[in-house]
């Protein structure tokens, strides 16, 4: 709930251009048109394109985390060394080295990101979707949605973790499941703009199927929205993985970023050697801006009135 | 019934009704959880009698539906629970806690209102300048920060580089009468501030767009005709209008707010309720935690209410509608 508002087009706003362009008429494949020129636009956008490469690069750090670092285990001789040759984000209280924790915590951060956002994305879009076409179904979908919004919902995930057991699938499954009623928010307003389309209402004409309907008409008409959903509910699931972390409720047999700020935390070695936390702060804060920027330059090349 | 008594009626009742999901969402995750809870109170090692008396004295081997009513009409007389670490009421140990976490989130969303309106409105009415993105940039960074992070940035930056603020707590012990107000005062700025800085952004952004399009409104282009001087015309005209969904996001974001207040209050040892929640997961101390959590989704539902109805206020079309 933090950037999404001032990203999502209103509800009732110009028909989203996917939307028109969705390819029932036959003839020309115009999603293919707009696809290229939504690419054409992003590409002349330098923040998006710099967004993208340090995402692409964090994806890479992840994925080759065993080639870049060994893992951060057991003592070493230099305790709480500063920055230098050696270490190169010095080390921890028992001597570890941070850019290893760093590193390898690139892995847990991004997996329980994606993991638990692609689950969230799931949930809310059946949801959005439900709600936003079948209108009995609405009353009800749309009451839980607002109501869990309007709740707190880290000291809910706290409880829940903790008594689950901290693990990456529980952060996995507890994140997601008190992040998807905000996807189901915007799903559900941008669907309210879809369905009462006349080639909505054209595919009900000739004997189209709710499920069909769903899949070929409503869908990629709230297909923008979801894309700028994903990312954004990304990095809002890697602050949750981070702050769960830091409050001790993070995997206890693998480091992400939230562990090593819980580290140095129960250490106390928080405000004294500042490179136990500057570095998986500013990882944290290079990740989440990154995929931030990317919606947004995402969103403007998307719309005809800001490429 | 007069429109303005079925508003109120139908927003208490929304209230209760979330209230309600909370409490329900609580009990049946408690329940279902693969954790029995027992296991929160029992050693692993007991005797399988022991853990049958431990069950029984919590009530915990009667059918659900009954455990449900047991546990609403607890919760309606105000009991949370004993705390497993502290022996001592859930409720007491949080009321203790409470009155410091609404001054800081109380705090921290007042002044992120004052610095957001007049951001906002430099903003728009430089959209496209370097001052706009600049704000702009600086609010999508600022929602970004990790909360942790950037309280202890600030913790080494003031309080152990320059030294000039307390690095943690809520108040000195020894000050009594005026004092006393300035070294509250004094340790609030720290914890505020973190929280003002997470929350600027949005509410910058948002108010922002909706100026902008006020701006393009006819009554707008109308007022200038007019010749009114153009700063009337965003401040008397189209501000008044472009508050309105700012007024909205408020309560959207007391969730979240409520949330950096948890994270804040971890870092600067802030006796509130989030340090409560801090201190009670390395303990595991499932009854503060459920309890903690009730009574912030409690204070974030009635300051929803509030700000529903004072949306109602501003704008009578909510009211009729």
């Amino acid at each position: 709930m933090t950037t999404t508002d001032a990203l999502m087009p209103p509800p009732g706003d110009a028909p989203p251009p996917a939307a028109a362009a969705t390819p029932t008429a036959g003839g020309l494949p115009p999603s293919e048109s707009v696809a290229r020129q939504t690419w054409q636009a992003f590409r002349r956008n330098p923040l998006g394109l710099v967004s993208a490469g340090v995402l692409i690069l964090l994806g890479l750090v992840a994925l080759a985390a065993p080639l870049i670092a060994d893992y951060p285990s057991g003592y070493g001789e230099d305790v709480l060394a500063g920055p230098g040759a050696g270490h190169w984000f010095g080390t921890d209280d028992l001597g570890r080295d941070v850019f290893a924790q760093v590193v390898w915590g690139t892995r847990v951060s991004i997996v329980v990101g994606l993991a638990a956002s692609l689950l969230a994305i799931v949930i809310g879009v059946l949801v959005g979707v439900a709600a936003a076409y079948f209108r009995p179904a609405d009353l009800v979908l749309g009451v839980i949605v607002d109501v869990s919004l309007s709740l707190p919902v880290l000291p809910l995930m706290i409880l829940v973790a903790a008594l689950a057991g901290p693990s990456v699938p529980t952060l996995v499954v507890v994140i997601a499941v008190f992040s998807w009623p905000e996807v189901a928010r915007v799903v559900r307003s941008q669907g309210l703009a879809v369905v009462p389309m006349p080639y909505v209402s054209a595919a009900h004409v000739i004997g189209g199927s709710h499920l069909w309907i769903i899949r070929k008409h409503v869908l990629p008409g709230v297909a923008p929205v979801v894309a700028v959903s994903v990312v954004l509910t990304t990095s809002r699931a890697v602050l949750s993985e981070a702050g769960l972390s830091f409050l001790g409720l993070g995997d206890p047999n693998s480091w992400s970023w939230g562990t090593i700020l819980h580290q140095a935390q129960r250490s106390g070695s928080l405000a004294t050697a500042w490179w136990t936390t500057l570095f998986p702060s500013l990882a944290i804060l290079l990740l989440v801006v990154a995929t931030t920027l990317l919606a947004v330059a995402y969103n403007d090349a998307r719309n005809p009135r800001t490429r | 019934m007069p429109a303005g008594a079925r508003f109120v009626t139908r927003r208490l009742l929304r209230g209760v009704l979330t209230m309600w999901f909370a409490v329900t969402v609580t009990f049946f995750l408690l329940r279902l959880l693969p954790g029995d809870p027992a296991l929160a109170v029992a050693d692993p090692g007991m005797t399988e009698e022991l853990r049958a008396d431990l069950l029984r004295d919590y009530g915990l081997d009667r059918p659900l539906a009954v455990q449900y009513w047991e546990y609403l009409t607890q919760l309606l007389h105000g009991n949370l629970g004993v705390s497993f670490r502290q022996n001592q009421p859930v409720l007491d140990i949080l009321l203790e806690r409470l009155p410091w976490t609404l001054l800081l989130a109380g705090s921290a969303l007042v002044v992120t209102v004052a610095l957001g309106i007049p951001l906002g409105v430099v903003a728009a009415t430089r959209a496209k300048g370097t001052l706009d993105r600049l704000i702009q940039v600086g609010g999508i960074t600022g929602q970004s920060l990790f909360i942790p992070s950037i309280g202890v940035f600030l913790l080494y930056v003031f309080g152990v580089v320059f030294g000039i603020l307390p690095i943690g707590g809520a108040m000195d012990d020894d000050v009594y009468g005026l004092a006393a107000y300035g070294s509250i005062a004094l340790h609030l700025i720290l914890p505020c501030l973190s929280l003002v800085l997470v929350q600027l952004g949005s509410y910058v952004l948002t108010l922002r767009s909706t100026l902008i399009d006020a701006l393009g409104e006819d009554y707008c282009t109308l007022a200038r005709a007019k010749g009114l001087p153009n700063r009337k015309v965003v401040w008397r005209h189209a501000l008044r209008n472009a508050l309105l969904p700012t007024t909205t996001l408020v309560g959207l974001q007391l969730g979240f707010l409520v949330g950096g207040a948890v994270l804040t209050e971890s870092i600067y040892a802030y006796p509130g309720v989030g340090r409560a929640i801090f201190e009670a997961v390395s303990q595991l101390d499932f009854p503060v935690l459920q309890g903690a959590f009730l009574m912030l989704a409690f204070a974030v539902i009635a300051a929803n209410l509030l700000t529903d109805l004072a949306y109602g206020l501003l704008d009578p079309r909510v009211r009729t509608a």
